[in-house]
């Protein structure tokens, strides 16, 4: 079933795909480590670490893009190592949208994150402590289940915003059909050529049902999760 | 042998202002022998939980040494504290606090997958047996009753193999008749966990029902220490101050009458007649007499509807728990019953120490402490 | 004003000075000797292609300097100004780096043909980065494939849509690599972001504008392509329909393409011509 795309018209809407779950699966938990740190410790400067995650939500696309450049592009500080010593490229590379997509979408994890974390009832945990459970155990045990909905509810929407991400990936990553050339790209592509409206137009439906099945599907997962966590 | 000493301030917060507490500091110290039940008694607010939490290990206090067997788990001075995962004081919360995520039998595992190889306890059958929730364990936690929550918190506990059961206030949260189901329970546990148990309550009855030493406490402070019957005879403490203030004795059930439909129970001073029990022949009781249904006659009475009528001696006359009324002990043999007078009735007939009096009781009040069926 | 027929008309209301009578026909006279001041001196809107950018900011200062409003600047691709005067945009004047973008306008009968000229011109570079080594001479049959080595990419903009990559597209197909390279452009959404790659290294070598270049500290120009490879790169101006009668759009633009600006046009690298 074509669906009357090409098959250019499928990569951009396949790699989307990729992109979207490569830039979910790296940040997730780093996520969760992140918001274990701002809602349950006390170290000093958290203040600060918390408005740097959420720098991605109020600084320009663009600049994220520039910023991670400067950064993980092969001059960059922590890009010249990763070339050097393991011969990894980012800029130009699918690895790269999941990047630049991973940093535009990691505030909406931690945030859904930090959220399911602070509705865990610490009064279970301490009657895990009783119960023998140590650090490691009682987070695996108990924690992280029941924390579970706040980080399948990040994951959907840093998946939906992942499949959005135009401004960062074209900037770092540039835009490359069949390497980096995710859906928006492709769009904004067709829409800066005169005639391309057409093909634009069936990309952005692509889109726009890709979303709305990411969504049905979360609904589905949260309402298993809420049996599953005894809440009816 | 647990033993308790800590020194702990709260601090003045928002939250106790609005509650009109300025705080106030926990300075105590006591200690229990090895087996039964310990009651933590006093009223809310008293640090009772703060006590039992700084035992489990949940709650550092600012200055406090805690030994349980030997093995020192808190120590301030010397900067020891071992984390509550290794005390093996296993904990039965006011709100049960099951896992919402596992189902009731993991709930049970849970703390008998983490109990070391060696520990010894009862098997998972014979827990699920003496709590009854054999039904219920694929349910989970949502759906089941208050009652069914704590008697499965209760069986997580004991599977845990704990060297000591903490229990914080655990029948608080239920309405009487859940408490009338899980209170049997309770007394079923004690008897076969064999194990020693820190209860934290401010409900007198299960005192009566479970403990074996009462430890009293008031505003951060332990009143008395000591057992049951022991303390329910000292008219200076604010144990004498309640409605149901009077002597607590221990009895053993010796004979039922169905034709009569009487039951009989010996105590040191003597026999009692109840109405019809189902407890066996030579089970153990408790019955608190209330003060206040013990009637002093100086001339034995006749014609009285009370079955209880016993020869006993005025021993002391004093402290008064109003200012018109005042306690009066009476020894019957060795054991001593309380009973509440106005001071008029006791000019009116003369009382005073030394003399030989009948001591009338109305009413008693039975308080399973015996062994289970 | 018009004069009435009555003679006896009571003198205007006193505007601060006695004087008023005879203040009339001196400022008359003198918003006559000033062009374009007559009109309601609202700023222009300027739309441009960003890599007219920097030429233009100074004549846009050297405009203001001579007593009129500073004019408003928008620079962006081309292909999205074109777009947006299409949609309605504001504009007074249209700078486009293609032909085509300009052409779409006039299709649409969107600017004045009377007012488009194409005098500002360009030249097409290879650059690399600056430390680079690369050398190459640009005529048929260039090995800039080998140049770029196994994994390069070249950076240039988008050939579907930016003006800068359909002239690269042009020269590759002259220099006969456009079928080695296709595959391999790194396609930027303008010439800037394609300069960007060059500079952080992420492309060994890039095809952009001769100006471009040479504003740039990061990359050295290694070799120009020959004008006869791609197009003419010219920038043709035009007055937009909504600002057909608009006396001081005009005179930016005769300001813009005339002699007094060729000065600062080559200052900045384009080419001028007469």
């Amino acid at each position: 079933m074509s669906l009357g795309l090409s098959p250019e018209e499928w990569t951009a809407v396949r790699l989307s795909l990729e992109v979207a779950t490569r830039s979910v699966a790296v940040s997730l938990v780093p996520a969760v480590a992140m918001a274990w740190v701002l809602a349950r410790t006390r170290v000093p400067g958290r203040t600060l670490l918390d408005a740097l995650v959420h720098l991605p939500l109020v600084v320009p696309p663009v600049v994220v893009g520039w910023a991670l450049l400067m950064l993980f592009g092969i001059r960059g500080p922590i890009g010249a190592p990763l070339h050097d010593w393991f011969g990894i490229r980012l800029v130009f590379t699918t690895n790269g949208a999941a990047l630049a997509t991973a940093v535009m979408s990691f505030p909406l994890i931690v945030r859904a994150v930090r959220l399911g974390l602070e509705h865990v009832d610490t009064g279970l945990e301490a009657a895990a402590r009783t119960l023998g459970a140590g650090p490691l155990d009682r987070f695996v045990t108990v924690t992280l289940p029941l924390m579970s909905p706040g980080i399948l509810a990040g994951a959907v929407t840093a998946f939906a915003a992942g499949l959005g991400e135009f401004g960062a990936v074209i900037t770092f990553a540039s835009n490359i059909p069949g390497e980096t050339q995710t859906l928006p790209l492709a769009i904004y592509s067709a829409t800066q050529t005169p005639g391309g409206e057409a093909m634009a137009a069936r990309l952005a439906a692509i889109s726009f049902a890709l979303a709305v099945a990411g969504l049905l599907l979360a609904e589905l997962l949260a309402r298993r999760m809420g049996r599953w966590l005894g809440r009816g | 042998m647990l033993e308790v000493a800590l020194r702990h301030r709260f601090e003045a917060s928002a939250w106790r202002a609005a509650r009109r507490d300025d705080g106030f500091a926990l300075d105590l110290a006591f200690a229990s022998p090895e087996a039964g039940v310990t009651a933590l008694f006093g009223p809310s607010g008293c640090g009772k939980s703060t006590v039992l939490s700084a035992v489990a290990g949940l709650l550092r206090p600012q200055q406090g040494r805690v030994v349980l067997g030997g093995e020192v788990l808190l120590d301030t001075a010397r900067g020891v504290m071992v984390a509550p995962e290794k005390r093996r004081c296993a904990t039965v919360f006011q709100d049960a606090r099951l896992f919402p995520h596992l189902s009731v039998a993991t709930n049970l595992r849970y703390g008998l997958r983490r109990a070391p190889r060696d520990a010894t306890g009862p098997g998972f059958e014979e827990v699920v047996g003496l709590l009854g929730i054999d039904h219920l364990l694929h349910r989970r936690p949502a759906g089941l009753s208050g009652g069914e929550r704590q008697r499965v918190a209760l069986g997580r506990a004991l599977l845990a193999r704990p060297r000591l059961l903490l229990m914080d206030e655990p029948l608080a949260s239920l309405d009487a008749g859940r408490r009338a189901e899980v209170l049997p329970f309770l007394t079923r546990l004690r008897h076969a966990a064999r194990l020693p148990i820190l209860y934290v309550t401010h409900a007198l009855d299960e005192v009566d029902a479970l403990a074996d030493r009462l430890v009293l406490l008031q505003a951060g402070r332990v009143l008395a220490e000591g057992s049951v019957e022991t303390l329910s005879l000292r008219t200076d403490l604010p144990l004498a101050a309640r409605r149901d203030a009077g002597a607590v004795l221990a009895c053993t059930v010796l004979g039922h009458d169905p034709a009569r439909g009487l039951t009989r129970l010996g105590f040191a001073g003597g026999e009692l007649t109840l109405p019809l029990r189902d407890e066996p022949v030579g089970s153990d009781a408790r019955l608190r007499i209330r003060a206040r249904d013990v009637a002093v006659a100086t001339e034995r009475p006749r014609g009285l509807s009370t079955q209880n009528l016993l020869p006993a001696q005025v021993t002391g006359i004093g402290d008064a728990p109003s200012p018109h009324e005042t306690f009066v002990r009476l020894a019957i043999g060795p054991a001593t019953l309380l009973a509440r007078l106005t001071r008029d009735s006791v000019a009116r007939l003369g009382l005073v120490p030394g003399q030989a009096v009948w001591a009338v009781i109305k009413a008693v009040t039975f308080d399973r402490s015996g062994s289970p069926s | 004003m018009a004069a009435g027929p009555e003679p006896a008309r009571p003198p205007a209301p006193d505007r601060g000075g006695g004087r008023s009578i005879h203040r009339r026909p001196l400022l008359a006279a003198a918003a006559l000797a000033l062009p374009g001041v007559a009109q309601a001196q609202a700023p222009l809107t300027v739309f441009a292609a960003a890599s007219l950018q920097d030429a233009l900011r100074d004549l846009g200062k050297q405009w203001e300097s001579r007593g009129n409003p500073a004019p408003r600047f928008s620079f962006a691709a081309s292909s999205a100004l074109a777009r947006q005067i299409e949609q309605g945009a504001p504009a007074d004047l249209f700078l486009s780096a293609d032909e085509a973008w300009m052409d779409y306008l006039q299709n649409r009968n969107l600017v004045v043909n009377a007012t488009r000229v194409s005098p500002i011109g360009n030249a097409l570079v290879l650059v690399a980065p600056k430390d680079s080594a690369a050398s190459v001479t640009l005529g048929r049959g260039a090995d800039l494939a080998a140049l770029l080595g196994p994994n390069g990419r070249i950076a240039t903009g988008d050939p579907a849509h930016v003006p800068v990559g359909r002239y690269a597209q042009a020269a590759l197909e002259w220099l006969g690599q456009w079928q080695a390279l296709a595959p391999r452009l790194a396609r930027a959404d303008n010439a800037r972001a394609a300069l960007l790659l060059v500079e952080r290294g992420e492309a060994p070598l890039g095809i952009v504008y001769a100006t471009d270049a040479a504003i740039s500290p990061g990359v050295r120009a290694v070799a120009t392509f020959p004008a006869e490879s791609h197009p003419p790169i010219t920038y043709p101006v035009a007055v937009t329909r909504r600002a057909e009668g608009n006396a001081a759009a005009r005179d930016f633009l005769a300001f813009v393409t005339g002699p007094e600006a060729a000065e600062t046009w080559r200052r900045f690298g384009f080419s001028l011509a007469r």
